[in-house]
């Protein structure tokens, strides 16, 4: 009796133990379905109440509703590593090391023969975050672009490594809709890798672009993670959108599914532009260990320059016009800077189109010949001061100010999103770069105490480049607005919206000071003007500086139009004091002559950057 | 008025128009997601490489950046495959740093080739005229002496 009294309750405290442990497993399982490693593998992010993963492929999840519901995901995978399906398990090698860390589940990996080429091609060793700067051939590029590298263990160096891509597929022809189609989520993004020599190729000697490479402080479980969750991304794609999750932002989550705790995506809910997240990648503490700098060829050219004698250049710009490969006078080692530099001068020409395929070869032989026969120099790790674009002002600009129009006091408030003007601090940006996105201004005038939008700026692109006598680049500019404008007949306001279009030259006077002269296409609409529109073409010239914390900008145009109302003379003038990084002070005049509608202003604002 | 306003349309649409580099692959062959699958290699190329050196590939001059054409986009395969997938989107900047005796590319190659880089960059130079012997050195030829040399 007392035998089976004792087996009963040993056989109840044991089923109460077993449901105990069921329970307490199965809510391990559900708080696990909500910890931060789990959300941020399956690229979670707070949707309402809920969660939504930026993933949109179905193959990147088991279960039918794992988009939306992490436990599901969670349980299904699960499932998954204890079933017999290998090839499904392949795809997921972050999510198995994930769930066996933290004991969920006791299979081991299969044997999977695709997933073990790709280590053993890339034989990563470590992760490197990529920047390359602003293009601005292309306005899908103008505010550069992010990438990771896996750093290789082959021996030789780091061009062996892979650089994995965020990107759009957009075909082949991706025909004349693809800027609206990038932009509001008409294509697919996902990634590729390709050798890290293929990216310097494309950015350093194609399109001209710096590249910062930041080595990121990886632990050797972190590097495993992390080449895991790429090959499970890697089979994935997600809808792509230009301004929002391109590029950079699905880098942000993938560098948080391998260390949740950097919180990385969160901060680029509203928008992501390239260099914020670089910004956020190397102020992460414990993030970056070291940063380098890899010039474009185009600055390589320049910097060689840069460290000529005037002898040396002289002969090096003989060199270059007149193939003369004698360079008398020289002596060996300023002979080996000379064709060294004019030897990268000509790539640079023939990726330009300059140079026919047959000058190309000939003159590369002729210069290797000459280098070839010179002594072997040890390299020399010269720096030129380059600046650090991840220590510029930040993107959003807020301006706040007042100022006096032909006699009256107005204050003024504006709002700009993105990203970087001429009168800016350029420190860290590409000098004579701007680019202003729905910079929004608003003023209350006293004299009739009324409030008014007085500018909102949709897009102004503007590349005020020198030419020299290696390099012959055009300037151009591109603004389109909606502003309050004076009707010169009658005085009455309205607004109107613009579009300008203009093109030419700049030419440096000084490192620092640069005079630009452009023609300007002038288009402008709206129900205030007479017949709804004008047109017209302008004739610019301007003046840039550039000195120490100080900038200036003075610009005067004549436009010829259509109506009374667009044909005027316009005068400006900005200078501006920096007060550190984030903090300016900008005086602006402006003196616009309309048949007799004069506007004489002037306005004192502080311009702050965050 | 009319030419004005299409002149303008024209300019904004070229700048539009211009290469889309937010996509995936702007200056390659778009190969795009190919990279993450299996791979069929570069064999014939290297078995050409290795043979005769008769199959045709990319020479010296036209070869800048264009390899977005690599079958899976990934550094791969033994010593002469890698090296010549290496020197046929290198070469350029291979040329100058055999000629200067030193640089990136020259440590790459000794790296591959397992070879101390400072010397292989002297024995290089030093075999200028043999390496590129004219104007139209092709990566095959280019691959098969690199490999002789070491």
């Amino acid at each position: 009796m007392l035998i089976s009294c004792l087996k009963y309750l040993r056989c109840l405290i044991a089923s109460f133990l077993f449901f105990i442990f069921a329970l307490s497993s199965a809510w391990a399982k559900v708080d696990f379905a909500y910890s931060s490693e789990w959300l941020a593998l399956g690229h979670y992010q707070k949707d309402g109440k809920g969660y939504e993963s930026t993933i949109d492929t179905p193959n990147f999840f088991l279960s039918k509703n794992g988009k939306v519901n992490p436990k599901d995901e969670l349980m299904a995978s699960i499932d998954l590593f204890e079933s017999e399906n290998n090839e499904q398990k392949c795809l997921f090698p972050a999510r198995y090391k994930l769930l066996k860390k933290n004991k969920l589940i006791k299979s081991s990996l299969p044997h999977c023969e695709e997933l073990e080429k790709f280590y053993a091609d890339l034989q990563p060793k470590g992760v490197t975050f990529l920047f390359t700067d602003a293009y601005m051939n292309s306005p899908s590029s103008l505010f550069g672009h992010t990438l990771l590298r896996i750093d290789t263990a082959r021996k030789g160096t780091q061009l062996l490594a892979h650089g994995a891509n965020y990107g759009a597929f957009t075909g082949d022809n991706p025909g004349p809709l693809y800027p609206i189609l990038g932009i509001v989520g008409g294509y697919f993004g996902g990634f590729t890798v390709k050798p890290y020599y293929d990216i310097i190729n494309t950015y350093n000697n194609i399109e001209n672009r710096d590249i910062w490479e930041f080595e990121l402080d990886f632990s050797q479980e972190e590097l495993d993670f992390f080449v895991a969750h790429l090959w499970e991304v890697g089979h994935a794609q997600s809808r792509y959108y230009f301004f929002t999750r391109n590029c950079s932002y699905m880098l942000m989550e993938t560098l948080d599914a391998v260390r949740p705790s950097l919180k990385l995506a969160q901060k680029f809910a509203v928008q992501t532009i390239p260099l914020d997240t670089v910004k956020a990648v190397y102020n992460s503490k414990g993030l970056v260990k070291k940063v380098n700098y890899r010039p474009s060829r185009q600055n390589k050219i320049k910097n060689l320059y840069k460290q000529m004698s005037e002898t040396e250049k002289k002969c090096f710009l003989q060199t270059i016009t007149e193939q003369n490969y004698d360079m008398d006078g020289l002596s060996e080692e300023e002979k080996a800077r000379v064709a060294e530099a004019a030897y990268q001068y000509v790539q640079y020409k023939y990726v330009a189109r300059d140079l026919e395929l047959k000058d190309y070869r000939k003159q590369s032989f002729g210069l290797l010949k000459v280098r070839s026969k010179l002594k072997n120099k040890e390299k020399e790790n010269a720096t030129f001061g380059e600046q650090n674009s991840f220590e510029a002002h930040d993107s959003m600009r807020f301006t706040w100010g007042a100022g006096v129009r032909n006699g009256t006091g107005f204050q003024e408030i504006a709002y700009r999103p993105a990203y970087h003007s001429l009168t800016d601090d350029n420190y860290g940006f590409l000098q004579g770069a701007e680019i202003n996105f729905l910079n929004t201004t608003l003023r209350h005038y006293d004299k009739d105490d009324k409030y008014v939008l007085q500018k909102f700026e949709l897009l102004g692109i503007r590349s005020v480049a020198p030419i020299d006598a290696m390099f012959a680049p055009i300037s151009f500019q591109i603004l389109a607005d909606v502003s309050r404008e004076i009707n010169p007949d009658d005085g009455k306001e309205g607004y109107v919206a613009n579009l300008v279009v203009g093109g030419g030259g700049t030419l440096a006077l000084h490192d620092n000071f640069w005079l630009f002269a452009m023609i300007n296409n002038h288009l402008a609409y709206g129900g205030f003007l007479p017949r709804n529109q004008w047109a017209g073409v302008g004739a610019q010239v301007g003046v840039l500086v550039n000195v120490g914390d100080w900038r200036g900008l003075a610009e005067a145009e004549k436009v010829y139009a259509s109506s009374k109302i667009g044909a005027k003379n316009i005068y400006k003038g900005e200078v501006v004091y920096s007060l550190n990084r984030n903090w300016a002070v900008a005086l602006h005049y402006k003196y616009q002559q309309n048949y007799g509608r004069d506007i004489d202003e002037t306005y004192l604002g502080f311009r702050s950057y965050f | 008025m009319k030419k004005i306003y299409f002149a303008s349309l024209f300019v904004g649409a070229a700048m539009f128009a211009s290469a889309p580099a937010f996509a995936v692959d702007s200056t390659g062959c778009g190969l795009g997601s190919m990279a993450w699958k299996g791979n069929s290699g570069i064999g014939p190329q290297v078995l050409a490489a290795t043979t005769n050196g008769s199959f045709g590939t990319q020479t010296f001059g036209i070869t800048f950046g264009t390899s977005g054409c690599d079958p899976n986009g990934r550094v791969s395969g033994g010593t002469g495959r890698m090296m010549l997938a290496f020197l046929e989107n290198n070469m350029e900047q291979f040329a100058l740093d055999v000629a200067a005796g030193h640089g990136e590319t020259i440590d790459t190659v000794a790296g591959i080739l397992n070879v101390d880089s400072k010397e292989f960059g002297l024995k290089a130079q030093a075999q200028f005229a043999y390496l590129f012997a004219n104007e139209n050195v092709e990566a095959v030829d280019l691959t098969l002496k690199v490999l002789q040399l070491a």
